[in-house]
């Protein structure tokens, strides 16, 4: 770790460094705290409370302590002879996570590092509190260009929410109605949704995401920055925008030999270039943002693939590491795959076939519809969002929402098609 | 033990009748009658014979499926997934209900674990062969089986031709299988092509056959990981002309065109050509899951179900094969549950039921009369059981026989 990165530490994390904190710890352990802490400037402020919480709550235990605590996880490195392995202290690599994943002992080392986390949530339990941060809202968008069947969309949801009607007929005329939803007037009721959650206290635009499959919700939400303003106040990833930096990625990807060195190498290369310049303005601008999206990419799940696998994975790994409090995520189309071709690549088929792509319209929505669900269930997982989180749900051609939400969400109980206008007053109100 | 309306039922659900709705009900009914119906013991061995040198004359086809889960296979609302597996095949069939991958559940250490009946934990990217026997070597060391005997053609990528031999000392490459990946040589062409600036010619049925047939004449076919006669300069003129027989049919036929089609019509061809007594064929059309797709994951599953099919078909249609033959279909492991933290039918690295649950069906020779096991299994008992059938010495193995199956 440079000391220029350890500067920015805060005091008291870059005191327990100092007292050797790193070198108490498990040889497994350390790959990912080190690269954590070498990456401090590029994480989003959950991030850092998440690992100062638990690198603080290990540096205050006492020797006899930090090895009872570690007692299992030392053991099975020993049982698994992780000292014999070329496994690297400094950063997570395949190599390693291939040694762990292959070893006998794997998925007893994965519950023993979780009870180790555990503890330190459990210590850290007073200090944080699920419904801090106010009300969340996660909303989904299933486009018009879906096609959807009525009887079957919300099946996978199994119950946990409920349909609401909708009346769309306003967005006919002022563009599709996630474009309404998101861009809408501001001098309506309670503003517009990105305005509401940056007016927060100690808001980052890290609180606030939208995901988009094409581009037209991001450009939407461009046209609200105010023009000069630097950085965006919310985060806001298109696929299509990303065409060049997604490129780049898969021509390096695929430069892959079939072998862990090589598969090292080629992540080493991605990770120390500069990809300033194949991203957009909104991502450019952002280093904790780039940051991410070279980090998404590296960790595979179609996001260099399918737009709305791109969606979902960005999403999930929102969630994971930033807790925003609105995340606004619209699905798209893919392409069929091509004859011949689609069995050798994926990425960019029209540079390897040049027959025309053609829409696979039914795929995409059934994609769509268990993408959104898991979009849904990843945010589920954490504590921040099982209390006072609304996840709306829009099959936009059936005029539908699927509504999961306690039940003082307004639109909870509501048996009348509800109007854009009226849906975007409920969402902003709260999310204020 | 004999099929019930109930057992029919857990097989394909574990959940009561009453909660499936009426499509799936009538389904069952109709898969009901054709199991009674089948369920007299058959003359299953009438018309075998040695073949070539040792062994007990029956042949053995393993159909290897990739990851799928039993949600989107043999569950309620994963039989339309499976048409010809639940309807054509499962009434005539021994299906074990439990099956289960307890060892490592990547590609390379999944598949070489059924095929040496012993966990492995070797390199997950084929770098190091499997360190104990394969059935393979078992089969042609212990009965003196030719190399033409026995054959692995796969789709995944994830394999070498490492699949073929282990490391064991006094086994290894010289009693292994040929390898043949003909999802590569489509993978190696398109690369080709790409390169040579010809990516025009991937939109012409004829052009792509030529660029398929000119990376066989290229020689470099060890480059595609496979492992053929021993590793000959060139490449056997007869197998040569089986995967060009192959080829052709894949790019004239106007079918499909994924990789397991390829891989089903190589199969095809070298059952033809070389009457392997032992072949084992890999699916993985549905590891697309990979990249998020469920629509294509679902779309390879059922291109799965009819390539099994076909391939029972083939095995009935095929004097060298008909009657002494005996087919099992089985995943090579699940994949993970939704909302897991490991991202879902995307991925197979949870230690979960969703991952590590499958299922397994045999057909043919060895089946004495369809019947519905309960009884859970594990993927390393394959090896053994399926060493017996080929009357291969005892192995040292983890598994255990499955006694349903009879040599």
């Amino acid at each position: 770790m440079t000391t220029q990165v350890q500067e920015k530490l805060p005091e008291e994390l870059q005191d327990a460094l100092d007292k050797g904190l790193l070198k108490r710890l498990p040889i497994t352990f350390q790959p990912v705290t080190r690269q954590q802490l070498r990456e401090w400037d590029t994480l989003f402020p959950y991030e850092r409370q998440s690992i100062l919480r638990l690198l603080l709550y290990l540096a205050s235990l006492n020797e006899q302590q930090l090895a009872e605590l570690f007692r299992e996880v030392v053991q099975l490195e020993e049982k698994m002879g992780v000292r014999g392995w070329q496994f690297s202290t400094e950063e997570q690599t395949i190599l390693n996570a291939s040694l762990l994943a292959r070893s006998r002992y794997y998925q007893e080392w994965r519950k023993a590092v979780q009870k180790v986390f555990d503890a330190a949530d459990q210590q850290a339990g007073s200090e944080k509190s699920a419904d801090a941060g106010g009300n969340r809202l996660i909303l989904l968008i299933m486009p018009q260009v879906l096609p959807l069947e009525r009887a079957k969309v919300w099946e996978r949801w199994q119950g946990v929410g409920r349909p609401v009607r909708l009346d769309l007929a306003m967005s006919r005329e002022s563009g599709s109605p996630a474009e309404v939803l998101l861009g809408g007037s501001s001098t309506g009721e309670g503003g517009r949704l990105l305005e509401v959650v940056s007016r927060r206290p100690n808001a980052s635009s890290a609180d606030c995401w939208v995901l988009d499959a094409g581009s037209n919700l991001v450009d939407c939400a461009l046209r609200q920055e105010p023009s000069g303003a630097g950085a965006p106040s919310a985060t806001l990833l298109s696929h299509e925008r990303l065409a060049t930096l997604r490129q780049n990625f898969s021509r390096e990807v695929n430069s892959m030999r079939k072998d862990l060195a090589d598969a090292d190498a080629v992540f080493d290369r991605l990770r120390k270039a500069d990809v300033t310049a194949w991203c957009p303005p909104e991502v450019a601008q952002v280093p904790v943002i780039r940051e991410f999206l070279r980090s998404l990419y590296l960790s595979g799940n179609g996001a260099l693939i399918f737009s709305n696998s791109f969606v979902e994975w960005s999403a999930s790994e929102a969630f994971r590491r930033a807790r925003p409090a609105f995340v606004m995520a619209q699905f798209g189309v893919r392409s069929k795959p091509k004859p011949f071709t689609s069995v050798a690549v994926f990425d960019n088929p029209d540079e390897v076939n040049p027959l025309p792509a053609v829409d696979d319209l039914p795929g995409s929505a059934l994609d769509a519809q268990v993408l959104a669900l898991y979009v849904w269930l990843a945010a589920s997982r954490y504590d921040e969002y099982r209390r006072n989180t609304a996840c709306l749900c829009i099959a936009e051609s059936l005029s539908e929402a699927y509504i999961v939400a306690p039940p003082e969400f307004a639109l909870w109980r509501e048996a009348e098609p509800v109007t854009l206008d009226r849906l975007r007053a409920t969402l902003t109100h709260w999310l204020a | 033990m004999k099929p019930t309306g109930d057992s029919v039922s857990r097989v394909i659900s574990g959940v009561p009748e009453a909660t499936i709705d009426k499509s799936k009900r009538e389904f069952l009914r109709a898969a009901m009658a054709l199991l009674a119906g089948l369920n007299l013991p058959r003359t299953s061995l009438a018309g075998g014979g040695l073949h070539g040198t040792g062994g007990s004359g029956q042949r053995v086809v393993i159909v290897v499926f990739g990851g799928v889960r039993r949600a989107e296979t043999f569950s309620p609302q994963g039989l339309v997934n499976i048409p010809h597996l639940s309807g054509d095949l499962l009434p005539q069939s021994l299906f074990y209900r439990d099956a289960r991958n307890e060892g490592v559940t990547a590609h390379f250490n999944a598949i070489s674990s059924m095929l040496t009946g012993n966990w492995q934990r070797v390199d997950d990217w084929g770098k190091l062969a499997p360190t104990t026997p394969t059935l393979f070597e078992q089969f042609r060391k212990g009965l003196g089986a030719a190399q033409s005997d026995t054959w692995v053609v796969a789709s995944n990528k994830a394999l070498t031709n490492l699949i073929g031999a282990s490391s064991a000392t006094d086994y290894g490459p010289m009693y292994g299988a040929n390898v043949v990946f003909p999802k590569q040589l489509m993978v190696a062409a398109v690369a080709n092509a790409l390169r040579a600036g010809r990516s025009r010619n991937m939109a012409d049925r004829e052009k792509i056959e030529a660029e398929l047939q000119s990376m066989l004449e290229a020689g470099n076919y060890e480059g595609l990981g496979w492992s053929v006669f021993d590793g000959a300069e060139r490449l056997d003129p007869r197998v040569r002309a089986t995967i060009e027989e192959a080829i052709t049919s894949f790019v004239r036929s106007g079918g499909p065109t994924s990789g397991d089609e390829l891989t089903f019509l190589v199969s095809r061809e070298v059952m033809r050509k070389f009457s392997p007594r032992l072949l084992v064929v890999i699916f993985s059309d549905v590891e697309v899951a990979h990249f998020g797709s469920y629509a294509m994951h679902v779309g390879g599953i059922r291109t799965g179900d009819r390539l099994s099919y076909q391939m029972w078909q083939e095995i009935q249609a095929n004097s060298e094969y008909k009657g002494k033959t005996t087919m099992v279909v089985m995943p090579e492991f699940g994949r993970d549950p939704d909302g897991s933290t490991t991202n879902g039918f995307f991925n197979h690295r949870g230690d979960t039921e969703s991952t590590r649950g499958t299922w397994m069906m045999a057909l043919g020779a060895a089946v004495e009369k369809p019947q519905i096991i309960e009884r859970p299994i594990r993927h390393v008992d394959l090896c053994a059981t399926l060493g017996d059938l080929l009357g291969c010495p005892p192995m040292d193995s983890q598994g255990v026989r499955l006694k349903e199956l009879r040599g």
